[in-house]
């Protein structure tokens, strides 16, 4: 990352994908960034650069650009190198930069320019889109060592046995894959035994199973004991780059999908010869003109006698096309390669890529005279889609759900398509969320200016301002998609759409949108990204499956017990004071308050929580017999907290569980993973335990209202005058019992009692009507909240309690608030996929295989595309049915009506009827219940088994039955739509 | 917010069938205006310090049922290892072994083992885990004590008037602890209509000897199977207890002619505790014996 910091960026040629890939590498952050276009902005020019306004035509496109971007990162200068009007790049304008990407540059000067920066160490990009076609080379010089080809965090694990011999063997602990491969590297810590390994020189490893591998030699080494961890070294890898002139005569080719994996072969003649193609003529093929393409294919024979003609007559007739979504994929992409020059992290594309998306093309072809330019603002669109298709573009309505990270990406290349800038078109955008300064370095849209605004709202007139034809046509809205606005998004909401965008950054809210495009019968598109992953998928109805259908497995979650007395790993800490945090400062201020609130909270909630008696001791204690009345007292509590946490609960754990204790079959007691804990002694003069004093001290005091203080000093004062009273661990568990009769013993059976004299004590909440605590609402960001404060240090202490090392603030953040930071390059090139599926939505295709699923890890590099999944198919009787099918009752029918229709209809026998979460009818009922609800009206069914009012703006019950045919057999049927 | 249909369907099957063929000792409370509150009662079984306690466990299912595991934890009061004081339940199934073709049946189950072979190695509640470790009879005897406080009710608890798949009627065998009679069940209606695919696919986790009955057709069908010398598959492995370094336990195969892949992978270890075994680990053997 240092290096990033002192690296200069030039980037060459300020169109669609030029500004993409600035933008990108802005936001990344750099030394600087320095812009060079001295060509004059003209119309098309705006099909696909976001930062070029009509006001801008005739300005060069760099001194138009030059301001905009640098206003999307304070850090990171950004100059125009300027150049008389015309004046092509040369090798003496690049010199001083670290790296250079050229874009739409001719062949020849492109070879001209990696000469010089081959032979001077200079890293070189050079990259193109031609319509649907894209062309990406990298040269990072002959010796570029890469210190982190992946970018995932180095593997660890637990060992359990070291091998003395010439191989040395070593095994991991309870059958945990170590997940290495052959030619890693690792080092050891904590061994006894075989000391020597602790903290050796990266070894290199062989895989012998998915729980072994071996290390070399170790037979000079003492004997291996017990314990130990292996963690993966990474080791830097020296990648060899041939310059340009060589590699476009023996290329080596980075594939983006394989089921074209005869494309770059041809494309690696095309885009040459489209090249000599404009040298000759002065100007680029004609859209889809027949002669100019001939011409083309001519050139790119010379250079690959076996080049696939209709590929390049293809890239011939788009050659004119700019279109905004391919500048997003490759602009993504790009940046990411330029970032990885400069930084060394994440492994190179080496060094050819070609990218097409010939599929979303119209399934009718657009006509030469179609493809013609019109001076408009879409021309570069319409060379590739016609005008015809144009409108449908323009016509097109969209809801776009969120407008984060990708919503922003997703709503500038609309813009730049002209999305809904039609008479008929329509953008709905929502979010929630107000602007917070973390958004600002990769949610581009959004300026400092912004902050507290609603995104959607911020965003939609951002991108009307990209594309003033969107004004009056984007709709932003604050409502959270869920089952409680379904009023807002209502039948005729969806009715209106012709398909759905999600820019999501919850499963939750995913699955809720695919439920309702499937019962809508929309189109959606989701796409997701994690840290350099991303991926989009494609649902059509009728014809794929739903997104619901198949889930990515959840994250496995750390057993209970591992967190609650057996962490050993920094993760399990702050899942810990996660939960800490929850314990002191949230949930019994909750419970203070309902208790306040809401009438009977003890008789009635509290009775089926199996924790009644605990639960009153905890408001008792909040509210009467600890409630803090001076900033000190909150201090003195946090002092408490502190001994009962890092003191007292590990003394009674090593009291219950000796450090010598074993178990059944003999073994200690306290072996891996375990870690025996050793209690702290407080200390106010080391920062983490006073750390941890002001930070719970602050939170505590603001549960009651009460005035905080950050001084050092006052905590230290306060803190080492309390009198913390002695612990002496309980072993009230050796209790005389007689075996037949149960004695009724305090700690075990006064409940009922207790209850009753600890309630006696609380005041009724009437005699404090109004009063309330403040409970802590978690917040990640806020750096003076003292939350992450108060997490850091509790799970640090833990953790110091444990042995385990400690993490700083920031990466306990992370891990904390489960966050890997979204970057701008993932978005950029994740929303251009996406779009290039919408083309195919817009054109209304049905055939599974003109649709692309893609997932990409731009760090390693990967694209992977594939086919969407069908919906799976049913059957009762001869029907056969998908997910997109279903039955419909209209005009509210009886409960027997919709049972007898299928009896008689289908002879199929109902045997469970139910209604969102309600179960209306089973065959196992009570046969009176049964009686009574078969004739009744469904909507009143409803009403009476759930309790609850249908709300007025419901038309319709999503219903689900269990059926069994004449056999008996359970068989599965669509669902039922019951209008009402 | 409603589940996912698919998901809902799922559920719906599985509450049909817990209703209708529970497995031994096993049922669940539903409730007709919210199937995701869903509270299994485990019966303590025999030759345990639960036995004569009903325990209540909680389910908590998200949208994300059945990809994550439900939430779910006891709301009657029990001393176990690897139980907490708030009613977290420790074990792997529920966490890093959970499997989308789980259900709640299994989960139950699970728990159920859990309570026949409590898990001191991986304990919540340190202070049962040591005392199983150092002194099974002072656990034993704390354990009932809780167990006769908290768990045990004037009456069985009406959902055991159903019989359990595979038994013919409600066995005298499993209630002979509670102080009433099981009261003799009215067979519901829907266990007489013949059903062509086995009902059974509970596996009772105890190993009770299946009392087949030639009058009544769902266990007919599931005791027929049996004679066929059908291989069956085994209950739930008890113990995948997070962090646990014992090896896992053979549970004695039980009824379950398994027409369901919810059923786990067969359980192929053997008991650990077997050379170096404690004096607790065989009064827990002892008591297993009495099953």
């Amino acid at each position: 990352m240092k290096k990033m910091a002192a690296s200069n960026v030039l980037i060459v040629g300020m169109q669609g994908l030029g500004v993409e890939i600035a933008k990108n590498i802005v936001l990344a952050g750099v030394k600087s960034v320095t812009i060079f276009d001295t060509a004059p902005v003209t119309v098309q020019d705006l099909s696909s650069q976001f930062f070029l306004r009509k006001e801008d035509i005739g300005k060069t496109r760099a001194e138009a650009t030059v301001g905009r971007l640098a206003e999307l990162n304070a850090y990171v200068p950004v100059r125009n190198l300027g150049g008389s009007p015309g004046q092509e790049i040369s090798v003496d304008l690049i010199k001083g930069f670290q790296a250079i990407v050229l874009c739409g540059v001719p062949w020849s000067k492109q070879v001209e320019i990696n000469n010089w920066t081959h032979e001077n160490g200079v890293f070189f990009i050079a990259a193109e889109t031609r319509g649907l076609f894209g062309s990406v080379f990298t040269d990072f010089g002959p010796k570029f060592v890469c210190v982190d080809p992946t970018g995932e965090q180095p593997l660890s694990g637990m060992i359990v046995s070291v091998e003395q011999s010439s191989e040395g063997l070593v095994t991991c602990l309870d059958e945990t894959r170590h997940g290495l491969e052959d030619g890693d590297y690792v080092t050891f810590n904590e061994v006894q035994g075989m000391e020597e390994l602790n903290g050796c020189e990266p070894r290199k490893i062989s895989v012998k199973g998915p729980y072994t591998f071996t290390i070399g030699d170790t037979t000079n080494f003492s004997s291996y004991k017990a314990g130990g961890n292996f963690t993966q070294v990474k080791m830097p890898k020296t990648i060899e780059f041939k310059s340009l002139q060589e590699s476009l005569k023996s290329p080596e080719f980075f594939i983006t999908d394989f089921a074209k994996f005869d494309r770059p072969a041809a494309l690696h003649a095309g885009f040459p010869a489209l090249s000599e193609f404009q040298a000759q003529n002065g100007r680029l093929p004609r859209p889809r003109n027949a002669e100019d393409a001939a011409k083309v294919v001519a050139l790119a024979k010379k250079l690959d006698a076996d080049a696939d003609e209709k590929i390049v007559t293809e890239l011939a007739y788009q050659a004119t096309g700019d279109i905004a979504p391919m500048a997003a994929v490759l602009g993504g992409f790009v940046a990411q390669e330029a970032l990885k020059a400069c930084s060394s992290k994440f492994h190179p594309m080496v060094q050819h890529m070609y990218f097409d998306s010939l599929e979303s093309l119209p399934t009718e072809l657009p006509t030469e005279a179609d493809c013609q330019p019109i001076g408009s603002r879409y021309d570069g669109q319409i060379a590739v889609f016609g005008k015809n298709f144009q409108e449908k573009i323009a016509n097109h309505r969209q809801f776009l759900v969120g407008s984060g990270a990708i919503g922003c990406e997703m709503l500038k290349n609309w813009s730049m398509m002209g999305v809904a800038s039609g008479p008929q078109g329509d953008i709905q955008v929502t979010d929630l969320d107000t602007i917070e300064k973390s958004n600002l370095n990769r949610q581009f849209l959004f300026r400092a200016k912004d902050l507290g605004k609603f995104k959607a709202e911020v965003a939609a007139a951002a991108v009307a301002d990209m594309n003033p034809d969107l004004k009056g046509k984007i709709h932003s809205r604050q409502d959270a998609v869920g089952p409680d606005t379904e009023d807002v998004y209502s039948a005729e909401f969806f009715n209106n759409l012709d398909g759905v965008t999600n820019a999501l950054d919850n499963v939750k809210a995913r699955l809720y949108m695919d439920q309702r495009c499937v019962f809508y019968r929309k189109p959606l598109t989701d796409s997701g990204t994690l840290g350099t992953k991303g991926n989009v998928q494609v649902v059509i109805p009728h014809v794929t499956e739903s997104y619901g259908a198949s889930q990515d497995p959840p994250e496995k979650e750390t057993p209970s017990c591992t967190v609650k007395n057996f962490p050993h790993a920094i993760q399990h800490t702050i899942e810990w004071s996660r939960e800490n945090f929850n314990d002191l400062f949230v949930k019994p201020i909750q419970a203070v308050n309902a208790y306040l609130s809401e009438p009977n909270y003890l008789e009635n909630t509290l009775q089926y929580s199996g924790q009644q008696l605990e639960q009153t001791e905890q408001i008792l204690s909040f509210l009467v017999t600890n409630k803090p009345l001076t900033f000190e007292e909150c201090i003195v509590w946090a002092r408490l907290r502190f001994e009962e946490k890092y003191a007292n609960e590990i003394k009674q754990l090593l009291f219950s569980l000796p450090k010598d204790a074993v178990t059944s079959s003999g073994q200690p007691f306290w072996s891996p993973p375990k870690r025996a804990p050793e209690p702290l002694v407080f200390n106010s003069s080391d920062p983490l335990h006073l750390g941890y004093i002001i930070a719970a001290a602050n939170l505590h005091a603001f549960n009651y209202g009460l005035r905080g203080e950050t001084d050092p000093a006052v905590f230290r004062k306060v803190a080492d005058s309390v009198i913390v009273p002695e612990f002496t661990p309980k072993s009230g568990v050796k209790i005389q019992v007689n075996e037949n009769e149960p004695v009724q013993n305090q700690a075990a059976a006064g409940g009922v009692d207790d209850l009753a004299e600890l309630t006696a004590k609380l005041p009724s909440p009437a005699s404090l009507a109004g009063y309330r605590l403040n409970p802590v609402e978690f917040e990640k960001d806020d750096d003076t909240n003292h939350h992450i404060d108060f997490i850091t240090a509790a799970s640090n202490l833990r953790a110091t309690n444990y042995t385990i090392p400690v993490a700083d603030r920031h990466t306990t953040k992370q891990i904390a608030g489960k966050i890997i930071p979204a970057i701008a390059t993932t978005t950029s090139l994740v929303t251009g996929l996406s779009c290039l599926e919408l083309y195919k939505i817009i054109d209304g295709k049905t055939k599974i295989e003109d649709y692309k699923n893609g997932f990409v890890n731009i760090a390693l590099p990967f694209f992977g595309f594939s086919e969407p999944i069908a919906a799976a198919k049913h059957k009762y009787n001869d029907t056969e049915w998908t997910l997109w099918d279903r039955f419909e009752f209209e005009n509210d029918p009886t409960l027997k009506d919709i049972i007898d229709w299928f009896k008689n209809t289908h002879k199929l026998e109902i045997t469970m009827v139910s209604q969102g979460v309600s179960m209306l009818w089973s065959s196992f009922v009570p046969k009176k219940k049964s009686e009574e609800r078969l004739p009744m009206k469904f909507s009143k069914l409803v009403e009476t088994v759930s309790k609850k009012p249908i709300p007025p703006h419901m038309k319709h019950l999503i219903t689900e039955v269990m059926v069994s045919d004449e056999n008996d057999e359970d068989v599965e049927v669509p669902y039922i739509v019951v209008h009402i | 917010m409603a589940l996912a249909p698919a998901t809902m369907r799922r559920l719906m099957r599985e509450i049909t069938q817990l209703k209708s063929s529970p497995p031994e000792g096993i049922r669940v409370q539903t409730s007709e205006d919210n199937m995701l509150d869903l509270t299994g009662i485990i019966e303590g079984p025999e030759g345990t310090p639960y036995a004569g306690g009903y325990f209540k466990v909680k389910f908590n299912i998200t949208e994300e049922f059945p990809t994550a595991p439900p939430k779910c934890r006891f709301i009657t009061k029990i001393f176990h290892p690897n139980v907490s004081g708030a009613g977290e339940i420790c074990v792997n199934t529920l966490k890093k072994d959970w499997k989308p073709t789980y259900g709640i049946e299994h989960i139950l189950v699970t728990v159920k083992c859990l309570l026949i072979y409590p898990n001191p190695e991986s304990a919540l509640d340190e202070e049962a885990g040591k005392l199983l470790l150092e002194d099974y009879n002072s656990y034993c005897s704390r354990a009932k004590l809780i167990t006769s406080v908290h768990a045990t009710p004037r009456t069985r608890p009406v959902e055991f008037d159903t019989p359990s798949a595979g038994t013919a009627e409600s066995s005298p065998s499993t209630s002979s602890s509670s102080s009433t009679s099981p009261s003799p069940a009215k067979q519901p209606q829907q266990l007489s209509i013949p059903r062509s695919k086995p009902v059974s696919s509970a596996a009772p986790a105890v190993p009770t000897p299946l009392k087949s009955s030639e009058n009544d057709g769902a266990v007919t069908v599931a005791a027929g199977k049996e004679k066929d010398g059908r291989h069956m598959s085994p209950a739930p492995a008890p113990l995948g207890t997070a962090d646990s370094n014992v090896a896992s336990l053979v549970v004695p195969p039980a009824a379950a002619p398994g027409d369901k892949n919810a059923m786990p992978k067969a359980v192929t270890g053997k008991r650990a505790a077997t050379g170096a075994a404690s004096s607790g680990a065989e009064k827990r053997k002892k008591a297993l014996k009495r099953l």
